[in-house]
């Protein structure tokens, strides 16, 4: 027996057997179920398209080291946690680092000792110090020669520009020189490390000005050494952690820490709350689209239900005849191609002038964001298109087969 | 196209019209080209052998082979196929669409394989009588007519069985020798097995052989 597909009937057209088709009943169905579709399509794709947009406006632009940000993490300290040790502890900082959103976490070591510093006789001041040490590549500015060996006198530091602002905010008022960065570098400080076996001085001097971390630097082999040298213990908790993060406004980097209750500086990440915000509103537009496409299908498919009941006679002589049901169901399906392909590129048409209009009026075309629509959009779109078709063929094969 | 029937029976059928038939139950051979008669009264299972032929129904136990293939075996589209190139059929309730005009009735199988042109619908209604109704809705037409129209219909495919279940059973004896002479042209150009049912003898249609269901 010759086997047979649905190619079979070259000659046979879906006008052969359209006056079979009885057409005529719920037309409005029909129309309701193309006008859901389109609307559903249009709000998906522009859903996809915004959350494209926002994920792209809202990326952290600020100036990063090799495209990592780094941000600085304290536990937040509120009326309950007062009383209690609210620093971070090894384990801590085994779990931020597991996280898959962070690309990596570094303690910073404070000082187990009294420091002080004092700039001999060119300033005449003298305060108590706190120092830190963090690994060297989670500072943006590391010089040659910021190193320290046990023994040696001098002392590098890498001071917060921040600091050095806020002295010369305060130190023409206290009778003190305004200093820049560069004879910040000349000075020679003295600093004093006092422990249970007496104080040691050594001479500190500012090997460069840091931007990223608010604190007082020392070579971390230094910071290791004197605590164990001048203080009780080496290992101690740590008030602040570093994390280095690929995108500080990673949605799942801001729930983790505040699931943590961890506190970050919040202009670090306020476009990542928007984003937040703003991600989960054109999420739910999402699903709400998707909600609506799913309806006017279902509500195409009663249509097509009621279309092949009212044929059903037709439809089961034409089968008796030897009409093929894979022929039958592959042709009548095909007459909703062209229905589909108007309603989607329709949507696309829409879709993109949204955009084009979002571009030039809402941004004003100064943006890098592209007026037109992305490509995930368009695959969207196309799929969209094969499913809807493949949908409908199969229900209407299904349809055939049953009354068959 | 060789047919052949192992111990076929009807799952419905009465044990006792089994036994009496000349069919149903045994072993039979219809050769390409033979020309069989099957006379049968009422209630035989007449229809149900036409209907197991062309593949409507498979509720019976035993074989029906074509060319040595189990037609019970035929997938949906094996089936349309059988129905579209090999096996052509007049149904004794003829299966006609009545909302249609007598034309659209025999242009809808026509175009699905066509065997002769469109033209050849007028010379073959011409001959049956029914030239004038060819444009008419099929429900104005008397069941006389409408048995015309359906074997007209048969003829517009190529064939190597042709199954006719009571097809004469509303037209006058004139009609009858027409409409069998038009069937047996057909046949002979196709080379193809002829299968006539009723429920008596037909005289004018000359058959090899005549089993009795």
């Amino acid at each position: 027996m010759h086997k047979t597909n649905g190619k079979q009937y070259t000659k046979v057209k879906f006008k052969d057997i359209a006056a079979f088709l009885d057409r005529s009943g719920n037309r409005s169905s029909r129309w309701f179920s193309y006008a859901g579709l389109s609307i559903g399509v249009l709000l998906l794709l522009c859903a996809v398209q915004m959350y494209i947009n926002i994920s792209d406006l809202l990326r952290d632009k600020n100036p990063r080291k090799n495209g990592y940000d780094f941000i600085s993490v304290t536990k937040t300290v509120t009326n309950e946690t007062m009383g209690r040790d609210n620093r971070f502890t090894e384990q801590d900082v085994e779990e931020i680092r597991r996280q898959p959103f962070i690309q990596g976490a570094a303690p910073l070591i404070a000082n187990q000792f009294r420091a002080k510093a004092s700039a001999g006789n060119i300033i005449p001041f003298s305060t108590d110090l706190f120092l830190e040490a963090i690994q060297e590549d989670f500072i943006d500015t590391v010089p040659e020669g910021f190193n320290w060996k046990a023994g040696q006198q001098d002392l590098p530091i890498i001071f917060s520009s921040d600091y050095l602002e806020m002295y010369n905010v305060f130190a023409p008022s206290q009778g003190l020189p305004q200093l820049s960065g560069e004879t910040l570098g000349s000075i020679n400080i003295i600093v004093e490390c006092h422990g249970p076996l007496g104080k040691q001085m050594y001479r500190g001097h500012i090997v460069a000005l840091t931007d990223r971390i608010n604190s007082i630097l020392v070579p971390e082999s230094f910071l290791r050494w004197a605590n164990k040298a001048y203080g009780e213990s080496e290992q101690e908790p740590f008030a602040r952690v570093y994390i280095k993060t690929e995108d500080a406004n990673n949605p799942d980097l801001l729930s983790f820490l505040e699931q943590k209750n961890y506190h970050v500086n919040k202009d670090k990440t306020k476009f990542g709350r928007i984003k937040q915000v703003l991600q989960a509103v054109v999420s739910g537009l999402g699903l709400f689209a998707v909600l609506v496409i799913l309806l006017a299908m279902m509500l195409f498919s009663f249509y097509l239900q009621l279309m092949i009941a009212r044929s059903r006679e037709n439809l089961q002589l034409l089968l008796t005849l030897g009409y093929s049901p894979a022929w039958l169901s592959q042709t009548v399906s095909r007459r909703w191609i062209p229905a589909y392909t108007i309603i989607i590129a329709s949507a696309l048409i829409a879709a993109s002038m949204v955009q084009w209009g979002f571009h030039y009026f809402s941004l004003d075309g100064r943006t890098s964001m592209s007026a037109f629509l992305h490509p995930v959009v368009w695959l969207l779109a196309l799929l969209i298109w094969v499913l809807c078709i493949l949908i409908n063929t199969r229900m209407i094969r299904k349809l055939l087969y049953k009354i068959r | 196209m060789h047919i052949r029937f192992e111990q076929v029976v009807p799952r419905y059928l009465e044990e006792e019209k089994v036994k009496r038939s000349e069919i149903w139950n045994k072993t039979i051979d219809i050769a390409p080209g033979e020309h069989l008669h099957i006379v049968a009264p009422s209630g035989s299972g007449k229809t149900s052998l036409m209907h197991f032929l062309y593949g409507l129904r498979s509720d019976y136990s035993g074989r029906i082979l074509f060319d040595n293939q189990d037609i019970k075996a035929f997938d949906a589209e094996q089936v349309a196929a059988n129905r579209t190139r090999r096996t052509s059929v007049i149904f004794q309730d003829l299966r006609l669409f009545p909302n249609h005009t007598v034309w659209q009735n025999i242009e809808v199988k026509r175009v699905l394989e066509p065997y002769h042109e469109a033209e050849t619908i007028k010379e073959m209604a011409g001959h049956l009588g029914i030239a004038g109704k060819l444009e008419k809705p099929l429900h104005t037409c008397s069941y006389g007519e409408q048995q015309r129209i359906a074997i007209i219909r048969a003829l517009q495919q190529p064939f190597e069985l042709l199954l006719m279940d009571e097809p004469f059973s509303h037209l006058d004896e004139a009609n009858r020798q027409k409409a069998m002479n038009l069937m047996a042209g057909e046949a002979r150009k196709r080379n193809a097995t002829l299968v006539l049912a009723d429920l008596k003898k037909i005289d004018y249609f000359d058959a090899d052989r005549i089993i009795h269901l």
